[in-house]
């Protein structure tokens, strides 16, 4: 279960942190490494994002790590959910948006000028929260992307990829036999794992999630859950969601983000603890992140 | 659980009983009547329609077979082959959709996918406009404006003062707003997430519209294609103004093919050119004149039906893919 | 800059860094090229559009050459007044009459009377006997029943009898405006020619004229071009409009009232709901030829007024105001429909069911809680749908419009013309001068669909922010 990419200095800051966990023998996710001074592989920088005049999120600083799990928290209206749609430039697409401060991807920024946004995004995958396949066969779904990315092999090599993906998301055998079929006809939780696999098809590095369970029943958001752990050895990802206790069961690292009501009225959202998901669980920094975890608001 | 008051129930008529409303009846029977009309409009269609045909296709001169299977229309000296006309209405309406689809298309997608709300609000009201003027102010732009310039053009010995290519790009941008406002629909009845979810994947503007949207749109699009071929077909003021009144009678095999019988510089008369010129002149009843514009009604009927049903089968298809 | 991910896996499929970025430059550029392409493809719509009202104003001002027979002046001054103060329009309409009876031959004459006559109480041109006897006879002549002239129609005809203007050539606006000489070339050149052997270049004078101005909308048809106006076109069409709203409107939305609020889902009604929709979409020339069998033929007793024997002055066949109003009813019927059911499915449902609810019928819930809100929709549907009916002109060919008709229609059982039928004859002409007749008379049209439209998208506005 440990991670090949670590470094000397994540198996140091690992030890100290054994120290001061509760054991947990059943948590799947294992031992967390501390990040803290690494850059992960993506990093905000005091970043704020405005829709027109409107500041949704301030000042936000973050580092994600690279094949961990990172999973945003808060309340309705934090921000969440902004956050992580910068982070692969999807608010781009609204046209009122604007994005103040830095994003660093492997440590280059992605908001610098005469960056293509359409180049970020094959790298930065995205998995909706409700599934949206599009209206094509199953195979054709998965090698949209590819193609668009310019993928040059022959056709062999197309299923070969599309295998891959279904495999990674761990939809292979139960598509394998109908993969001309509409994406339409599979199941919710299939249907999301679909997504996945064609958002994997196209050799992310990161997949960000947005709620991805929260359209599906509980066995169907077990099993992508069990899927995220398991995609978290080749990828990082990062994910936005409102049960905390999902947060709970898969991310290495959760950050709080909390609605504050500054002078003139308005709402802003902003990152109240960024900690190890043990941590912030059990012996929160802040009084908000308590609060909220304790159910005392939400 | 009792209650104090006491209903008195009369045995056999209860508090509750059905009351008889004469009033709500009436109004009921007037409104399913004024429905039903309708549909008395469509038997009136086609008894008249067919009625008169029966008798068109009963006269000695004329037979069935004749009709549909020789291709000379010259009623003077007997002859009532539909095909010269069929083919004058068809060849408008097929240069009507070359024109009408590319802009229609595309001015659909641009609204849709690329128009601010402000490029939108000044857009739309224009293709409004263009729906909205009459058919006879296009027949005349098409005599007075669009034949002299393609006479210039091509050069006046070259274009007749009759020609089909005029009536055809005119029409085409009559029925513009048609195609563009149903396949504008169509595309933005794709939900949303589609397109997110190309866009998550690192694809442009371009590839998002015409891979994904467009695509996911077809059934639509394509519904609102065949209500405009439809409406081509149907077609009559800016025909009979700018295609004349020749009919382009020819003999398969024997006359030139793009000399001749596509020829698009030359007028042709259409199904449409034909039932308005002759129902301008003097028109007496039962006479072969008479019946015979009701013939060619009958079939032009058959025609629109047809298109529109098809039309309609590919907006139920559009509906079914989003649940 | 460029946005790399290091240690990619390999992957010999994909594009490497250096490729991927060249295919992205490529791939942008083609999505700004398509981009332009559309909004070009948009451009072209709105030029055809502006190319078309351009083409109809250009025919509608401009230069002419007018040769007078009789210079209009010299008629005012033989009537007795000074040229510099009157004009011809000053005379009386007695004055006017006296022009006529002294220029006009007097078959001609007698013609013009049978037609309208010139006064309640006297005969002009006709003796009293003869009159009486074709007044009594099987098919007697319009005048007989018809309303006596006004002044603006025996001006027109004196204009066009006694001064009898003939333009030989006109000129549009745009070169009219940028370079009038060129127009005196042509009309000079015109005359050397030979083009106009009736006249000596003296004869002709050039001056402006708008085709389209106040009086236009105002006089008669006539087969002068110079004189013709619309008023009767105009008329014509404002009767079959009042007509077909009376048939269209109560039908249309009972109907609709009865698809959305009262049929259950049975295949009857699923039957009904589609003949409507098929019955939109039918050509407008299927209409006509619908209106021609049964409402001029078989219905001919009701159209020409025949069955009704007292006030209204029959005509001898069925080609009627009534009947054609009829077939534009019909032809408007289904859009009406489909607009109201529209509107009465947008009311939501919780209006209904709280009028059922409170235990009244549903007559009274539709009548008092659901109409109401969906009025303004039916309003701006029907309206819509009246003004596009307007502007039709094959089912009125169909039905038997009059191709030249002088007089007013005086009810619902005359003969008519309406403006897409004048508009249609006139650019079936080949004489310039009816060309710029038929596009003053399409501005004339155009204004009147503006006004409609304006009228409907005012109603939905108004109503559709108070219902907020």
């Amino acid at each position: 279960m440990t991670n090949e990419t670590s470094t000397d200095a994540k198996i140091e800051n690992e030890i100290q942190i054994e120290e001061n966990m509760t054991t947990e023998p059943d948590r799947p996710g294992g031992a967390v490494p501390e990040t803290a001074e690494i850059p992960g592989v993506i990093e905000t920088k005091d970043m704020s994002v405005f829709y027109g005049d409107f500041l949704a999120v301030a000042n936000v600083s973050l580092n994600f790590g690279t094949n961990q799990i990172s999973a945003l928290i808060g309340p309705s209206g934090c921000g969440k959910s902004t956050v992580l749609r910068s982070l692969n430039r999807m608010n781009d697409l609204v046209a009122t948006a604007r994005t103040e401060g830095e994003v660093h991807y492997h440590g280059e920024n992605i908001y610098a000028e005469g960056v293509d946004p359409v180049e970020v995004r094959r790298t930065i995958g995205m998995v909706f929260q409700k599934p949206n396949p599009f209206p094509k066969s199953i195979f054709d779904n998965i090698a949209w992307g590819a193609k668009v990315n310019g993928f040059r092999g022959s056709k062999a090599d197309m299923g070969d990829l599309v295998q891959e993906a279904l495999e990674g998301a761990a939809l292979w055998d139960e598509v394998k036999d109908k993969l001309q079929e509409s994406g339409y006809s599979l199941s919710g939780g299939q249907q999301q794992r679909l997504c996945i696999a064609r958002a994997i098809a196209t050799k992310p590095d990161v997949i960000l999630m947005d709620e991805p369970c929260s359209a599906l029943d509980p066995i169907a958001t077990l099993r992508i859950e069990e899927l995220m752990l398991e995609l978290k050895e080749n990828y990082s990802i990062v994910i936005v969601t409102h049960n905390m206790q999902q947060a709970a069961r898969v991310s290495d690292k959760t950050a709080f983000f909390n609605v504050k009501l500054n002078d003139t009225g308005m709402r802003t959202g902003r990152l109240v603890e960024y900690s190890p998901t043990e941590q912030l669980f059990t012996s929160p920094k802040e009084k908000d992140t308590e609060d909220y975890i304790t159910g005392r608001f939400g | 659980m009792t209650t104090d008051t006491q209903i008195e129930i009369d045995p056999g008529k209860g508090p509750f009983r059905k009351k008889s409303r004469p009033g709500e009846l009436a109004i009921r029977g007037f409104l399913f009547f004024c429905g039903v009309l309708s549909i008395a409009t469509t038997i009136g269609i086609l008894y008249e329609l067919g009625k008169e045909s029966f008798l068109f296709f009963g006269d000695e001169e004329v037979s069935l077979v004749e009709f549909f299977t020789t291709t000379v229309w010259q009623p003077q000296v007997g002859g009532f082959g539909i095909w010269p006309l069929i083919l004058g209405t068809l060849y408008i309406s097929f240069i009507a959709m070359i024109v009408a689809i590319p802009i229609g298309l595309s001015a659909a997608i641009y609204l849709s996918e690329y128009a601010s709300n402000r490029v939108r609000g000044f857009f739309k009201p224009v293709l409004e406009i263009l729906v909205g003027i009459p058919t006879v102010v296009y027949g005349f732009f098409a005599l007075t404006f669009m034949t002299p310039v393609l006479r210039s053009i091509f050069g006046s010995s070259v274009v007749g003062f009759f020609n089909v290519l005029s009536a055809g790009i005119v029409v085409g941008i009559l029925i513009v707003p048609l195609i563009s406002s149903l396949a504008e629909d169509a595309l933005r009845a794709v939900p949303d997430s589609l397109r997110q979810a190309a866009y998550a994947l690192g694809a442009s503007k371009l590839e998002v519209s015409m891979r994904v949207v467009v695509p996911a749109a077809l059934s639509g699009i394509a519904a609102g294609v065949v209500v405009a071929m439809s409406r081509a077909v149907g077609e009559t003021m800016v025909v009979t103004l700018a295609a004349g009144a020749s009919p382009r009678n020819f003999t398969f095999g024997q006359d030139p093919l793009f000399g001749y019988i596509l020829n698009p510089f030359e007028g042709a008369q259409a199904m449409t050119g034909y039932v308005a010129i002759t129902a301008n002149g003097d028109l007496s009843y039962n006479t072969i004149d008479y019946n015979s514009i009701f013939a060619i009604g009958l079939t032009l009927f058959f025609m629109t039906l047809g298109l529109n049903s098809l039309s309609r089968r590919f907006v139920k298809r559009f509906q079914q893919v989003y649940e | 800059m460029s946005v790399q991910a290091p240690e990619r896996p390999t992957q010999t499929s994909f594009p490497n860094e250096e490729e991927y970025a060249g295919q992205l430059g490529r791939r942008q550029r083609k999505a700004l090229a398509f981009k332009f392409f559309c909004l070009a493809m948009l451009t072209i719509a709105v030029l055809a559009l502006a190319t078309l009202l351009y083409t109809i104003i250009n025919d509608s001002f401009g230069l002419v050459a007018i040769v007078n027979q009789n210079d209009p002046d010299q008629v005012v001054a033989e009537a007795g007044y000074d040229p510099e103060t009157a004009t011809l329009q000053d005379l009386s309409y007695d004055e006017l009459v006296g022009l006529l009876e002294a220029n006009v031959s007097s078959g001609v004459g007698r013609r013009m009377e049978r037609d309208q006559r010139f006064y309640e109480d006297r005969l002009v041109f006709e003796d009293e006997a003869t009159w009486a006897e074709i007044c009594s006879s099987g098919e007697p002549p319009t005048g007989c029943n018809a309303a006596p002239r006004d002044h603006s129609n025996v001006y027109a005809l004196v204009l066009e009898r006694v001064v009898v203007p003939d333009v030989i050539a006109s000129y549009p606006l745009v070169p009219s405006l940028l370079n009038p000489e060129a127009f005196e070339e042509e009309v000079a050149a015109g005359f050397e020619a030979g083009r106009f052997p009736d006249y000596q270049p003296e004869q002709a004078f050039i001056e402006w004229r708008a085709w389209f101005n106040p009086t236009f909308l105002t006089t008669p048809q006539s087969s002068t071009p110079e004189v013709a106006g619309i008023r009767t076109a105009i008329l014509g069409s404002a009767w079959l409009v009042l007509i077909t709203i009376l048939f269209a409107v109560p039908v249309g939305v009972g109907a609709a009232i009865y698809l959305v609020e009262y049929a259950k889902p049975s295949r009857l009604n699923d039957f009904i709901q589609t003949n409507i929709n098929n019955l939109a979409g039918v050509p407008s020339i299927i209409y006509g030829m619908l209106g021609l069998a049964i409402f001029v033929r078989v219905l001919e007793p009701f159209t020409s007024g025949a069955m009704f024997t007292t006030g209204v002055p029959p005509s001898d066949n069925g080609r009627t105001v009534v009947a054609a109003g009829l077939t534009l009813g019909l032809l408007t019927l289904p859009v009406v429909i489909i607009s109201a059911q529209e509107a009465l499915k947008s009311v939501p449902d919780s209006l209904r069911h709280a009028g059922l609810a409170l235990g009244a019928t549903r007559w009274q819930t539709v009548r008092s809680q659901i109409i109401p809100v969906a009025l303004p929709g039916i309003l701006t549907g029907t309206i819509l749908a009246v003004a596009r009916a307007v502007g039709e002109t094959a089912p009125l060919i169909l039905v038997g419009a009059a191709s030249f008709i002088t007089t007013d229609p005086s009810g619902p059982f005359s003969k008519f013309t309406a403006l897409p039928i004048q508009i249609f004859q006139w650019t079936s002409f080949p004489q310039q001068e009816f060309h710029n007749l038929a596009a003053a008379a399409s501005i004339a049209l155009l204004l009147l669909l503006l006004t409609l439209n304006a009228v409907a998208v005012i109603l939905r506005n108004r109503y559709s922010r108070r219902a907020e």
